[in-house]
């Protein structure tokens, strides 16, 4: 029988049991939901069926098409559009992680007006009524003044209809200041590209049909001009053709992603690069390679080159050299490229006239497999920045527009450019995110995301014919903010007069629409067949954009003057700061992979995505050869002080046995101080570490300049990456056999 | 020993009793919730024999069948029953341009792709897995049976599914589905 305890006791356990029962059942209920139905259902969306636009990839330079997955009017998932030229349906992780611009919660979400001192990121919510009549009102005062040439539009490089309207705007004020500026922007390269190709224009590098590919430190699978399509070429080049398999020689101090995949990787002394090709070019000459006339004035002008006079200079074997150019003027056709590392020289366009030189000499131009010249359209040459941070402080700019462009991060501290801004009395700033410059801004009007934008891209280089992107709103905004177009036609429309007349328009979709009447026109029956301009529109926005063999404009190659070159030839190896005895280690900075020039530093994908060739996430690594680390007790993962001559800079180290031991490189795209909550206090600026010195030809700013010194740091900091150990440990993971035992072993 | 054994067994049936006491006489808000407006099936599906898809518009055409939206009720109902105090209601969401917060009744796990389109391509009427719509004032995922509501429409589980991808589709497709049993199938 239950006595009374017992009788308790299974009371209790009844009654817990029963408890534990409604609460499960309690637990496994549906959470309660809502079906919210549409008012009015729209046309052209089904719940549950995804709409794709086809649009323009905006995250670089390079132009892919793109198309955006749309549910129910929120883009999900951003693919390659196929048929489009440049990329062939590739996208890069950059483009993918387009989405997070997008929704990204430190966008500027609303119209902001500065109240606290400038640069303190104090601001006050405005509407765009205010926010375009201050914008109008200030440019009108300042036209009334009669001081209009001193109104300056700072914009990232634009390759579309947005930028002849934004010309036409400077143009109607009375102002010639309309500049674009990025960091890797290419500069070096379009003068190297002028001298020898007679244009500024980037041509196409024809990797994909190439024998041989000389890559002098361009890093083209990762960040040069293209990546997605230099990759697919890359990819054909190596096997897309039968009995083919074309050759990759790699040329820099720091093994890059490319220079992994090369066939042979030719450690260079930084800077010497130049010289090397110069070399190379003499040895073809001298070999009887060069089939022109003036094969004897060549050779006179490379004399000073030759391999015996440079092997000590660049640190490669002669022998190396004489095969090199053996090699690359036997292969036809073969091909050579110069990548950002060795335009950040001092001499680094002069490094780039030299490299084209062989392409010339060898006879590799406008032909398959070679360079391919592009329809020429970039009129002029690039504005140095450096001459607006001089006209900034000199007093020349009293308003200052910025537009998606951020070079308070991306230039030296040496060059000061924050002091120049702040003598500038009035900064409006159009951008996405309040970014190191934005933050000094007056007035910031935020703009649209390409997602949500009209648009059209021009790809510059395309793929060997004209390839035109069209950027169509995917989605509607998600923040209360305008197109950038549309910000310019308000404020014409705010100052007035003349403004008003030459920019007419309601809205830009409305002006890109006219613009692209003018190429319907231009090419009707030459390459475009639609019937009328509304079905050629309507097949625009289908497919993307317009591109054709036909766009191709024919280019002839021109004859050189082998004295007139000359005196753009670099003469001695890139000089670098620092005493050699004081800083013995070269500075070599690079693009990140995926960050670029810092701009991709705000999106969480990326943050997380680890670099191809350290694996190494979330902050700035300091690589080194393991032999140089272990001569002067540095293990990998220390904390460095990394110090140059401008600066000082920590973090941790990445041992890395693919650099030279003179040599240290550090990626740049981390050390935001202000660009949102996943980019802000992560790693390290190296650009804090380079000199304010110029290419004496382009003006551009060279990043491997100065000579740094590396100590233990006191800070502490780690280094997250996702490889293990590269060494072995007895794992005997990779199997070795002695020349001897193989020798003497029975098949 | 014993004793143990009693204190099992009691615990096991009070947990049985309690789980199935919240099913049956507390779970009207999930599986018989009330609506925002007192909408019956049984008046428009029923008695005036409107087709299903006449309202649920995407259901042959997308994974999800698709809630009608406001201005397709007021479509006939500007002219119909206007002065019924639930077509007031509706009135009243559609002046004010508001949809309507319907309450989810039918409810599959997120991590199953399920299409609505498929489903109907195969002859599979919407009662198979609704229930007798056409015979409810209020939508419900339960039935009664001897006066005790218990019994489920169908519990949207795995294994129901897979009964019909094995079994049931015979009777649709003459067949059972085509990598029916395939994880991917469902699961992508």
């Amino acid at each position: 029988m239950l006595n009374r305890r017992d009788f308790l006791k299974l009371a209790g356990v009844g009654a817990t049991g029963a408890a534990a029962g409604f609460a499960l059942a309690e637990y496994s209920k549906n959470p309660a939901a809502k079906l919210i139905p549409y008012l009015v259902p729209p046309e052209d969306i089904i719940p549950g069926v995804a709409n794709w636009y086809a649009s323009a990839c905006m995250q670089c330079g390079a132009g892919c098409g793109i198309l955006v997955r749309v549910m129910e009017g929120r883009a999900k998932k951003i693919e390659g559009n196929p048929i489009h030229p440049v990329n062939k349906g590739g996208l890069c992780a950059r483009g993918q992680a387009g989405l997070q611009a997008l929704y990204n919660p430190d966008r500027i979400k609303t119209p902001l007006s500065r109240t606290g001192e400038r640069g303190k990121g104090e601001f006050k919510e405005i509407t765009w009524e205010e926010g375009i009549s201050i914008l109008s009102k200030n440019l009108l005062d300042l036209r009334g003044k009669g001081e209009s040439d001193k109104l300056c539009l700072l914009t990232s490089p634009i390759r579309g209809h947005l930028d002849s309207m934004l010309e036409v705007f400077m143009k109607a004020y009375g102002s010639p200041n309309y500049l674009h500026y990025e960091l890797f922007q290419y500069e070096n390269l379009r003068f190297a590209n002028k001298v020898v190709l007679g244009q500024y224009t980037l041509p196409h590098y024809d990797i994909a049909n190439t024998n041989y590919l000389l890559s002098f430190g361009a890093d083209f699978l990762t960040s040069w001009i293209s990546p997605v399509n230099h990759s697919y070429g890359y990819g054909h080049m190596r096997q897309g053709r039968d009995g083919i398999r074309g050759k990759l020689v790699q040329i820099e101090p720091r093994l890059s992603l490319a220079g992994a995949n090369a066939d042979e990787w030719v450690p260079v002394r930084p800077g010497s690069e130049g010289l090397l090709a110069l070399s190379i070019a003499y040895e073809i000459v001298a070999g009887g390679y060069y089939k022109g006339g003036d094969a004897q004035r060549w050779k006179d002008v490379l004399n000073r080159y030759s391999a015996k006079t440079t092997a000590p200079l660049t640190e490669v074997p002669e022998q190396k050299i004489h095969s090199l150019a053996r090699e690359f003027a036997a292969a036809k056709p073969g091909l050579a490229i110069g990548g950002e590392n060795v335009a950040s020289y001092e001499n680094g366009s002069a490094n780039l006239v030299a490299i084209n030189l062989l392409n010339y000499l060898t006879g590799n131009i406008e032909k398959t497999g070679g360079v391919i010249l592009n329809p020429d359209w970039v009129k002029k040459s690039f504005n140095p920045i450096s001459t607006l941070a001089q006209d900034a402080a000199n007093g020349k700019i009293k308003t200052l527009i910025l537009y998606n462009t951020n070079p308070v991060f991306t230039t030296p501290a040496a060059m000061k450019i924050e002091q120049s801004l702040n003598k500038v009395p009035f900064i409006v700033s159009l951008s996405s995110f309040n970014d190191e410059t934005t933050i000094l801004a007056d007035l910031i009007l935020p703009t649209h995301t390409y997602l949500e934008d009209w648009g059209d891209v021009f790809a510059e280089p395309a793929a060997g014919f004209q390839a035109t992107a069209i950027i169509q709103p995917a989605v509607n905004p998600v923040f209360n903010t305008r197109g950038v177009g549309d910000i310019f036609l308000a404020a014409a429309k705010g100052i007035g007069g003349n403004m008003q007349k030459e920019l007419p328009w309601d809205n830009f979709g409305v002006f890109l629409q006219d613009s692209w009447k003018k190429i319907y026109e231009r090419y009707k029956g030459a390459g475009i067949t639609e019937a009328n301009f509304k079905d050629f529109w309507n097949n625009l926005l289908a497919k993307g954009g317009w591109w054709g063999k036909e766009a191709r404009r024919s280019k002839s190659v021109q004859n050189l003057s082998p004295a007139e070159v000359s005196a753009n030839l670099p003469s001695e190896p890139a000089r670098f700061d620092g005493d050699d005895k004081e800083y013995p280690f070269y500075l070599t900075l690079y693009p990140h992979s995926v960050f670029k020039d810092g701009t991709g530093a705000n999106l969480p994908w990326l943050q997380e995505l680890p670099d191809q060739m350290t694996s190494v996430v979330w902050g700035t690594w300091v690589e080194m050869n393991p032999i140089t680390a272990q001569g002067i007790g540095i293990k990998d993962g220390d904390m460095l002080k990394v110090e140059s001559p401008y600066g000082r800079i920590h973090a941790p180290v990445y041992l890395y046995p693919g650099q030279r031991p003179d040599t240290i490189s550090i990626p740049i795209g981390q050390g935001h101080r202000s660009y949102g909550r996943y980019a802000d206090g992560r790693g390290a600026n190296p650009i804090e570490l380079i000199p304010y010195k110029t290419d004496a030809k382009t003006g551009a700013i060279p990043l491997n300049s100065t000579r740094v010194k590396v100590a233990k740091s006191d800070m502490s900091g780690r280094l997250v990456k996702l490889e293990g150990v590269t060494r072995e440990l007895g794992r005997n993971i990779v199997q070795t056999i002695s020349l001897e035992e193989f020798k003497n072993m029975k098949s | 020993m014993k004793k143990f054994l009693l204190f099992v067994i009691a615990g096991a049936t009070a947990f049985t009793i309690g789980y199935n006491a919240n099913l049956i006489y507390f779970s009207e808000d999930d599986r018989y919730p009330e609506q925002p407006i007192n909408f019956s099936h049984k008046i428009h599906a029923g008695d005036n024999s409107i087709p299903c898809q006449y309202c649920h518009i995407y259901a042959d055409k997308s994974s999800v069948s698709g809630v009608p939206s406001v201005q397709r009720c007021m479509g006939c109902h500007k002219l119909i029953k206007t002065d019924a105090p639930e077509i007031q209601k509706l009135k009243g969401y559609w002046d004010r341009q508001e949809p309507i917060p319907w309450v989810k009744v039918h409810r599959l796990a997120d991590f199953v792709y399920f299409s609505h389109k498929r489903h109907l391509k195969a002859n599979v009427p919407c009662q198979r897995c609704h229930g007798d719509v056409a015979s409810m004032d209020r939508i419900t995922r339960q039935a009664v049976f001897a006066g005790i509501p218990y019994l489920r429409v169908s519990n949207f589980k795995m294994g129901w599914c897979l009964d019909c991808h094995t079994n049931g589709a015979r009777e649709f497709i003459g067949a059972p589905v085509k990598n029916g049993q395939d994880c991917w199938t469902c699961h992508k």
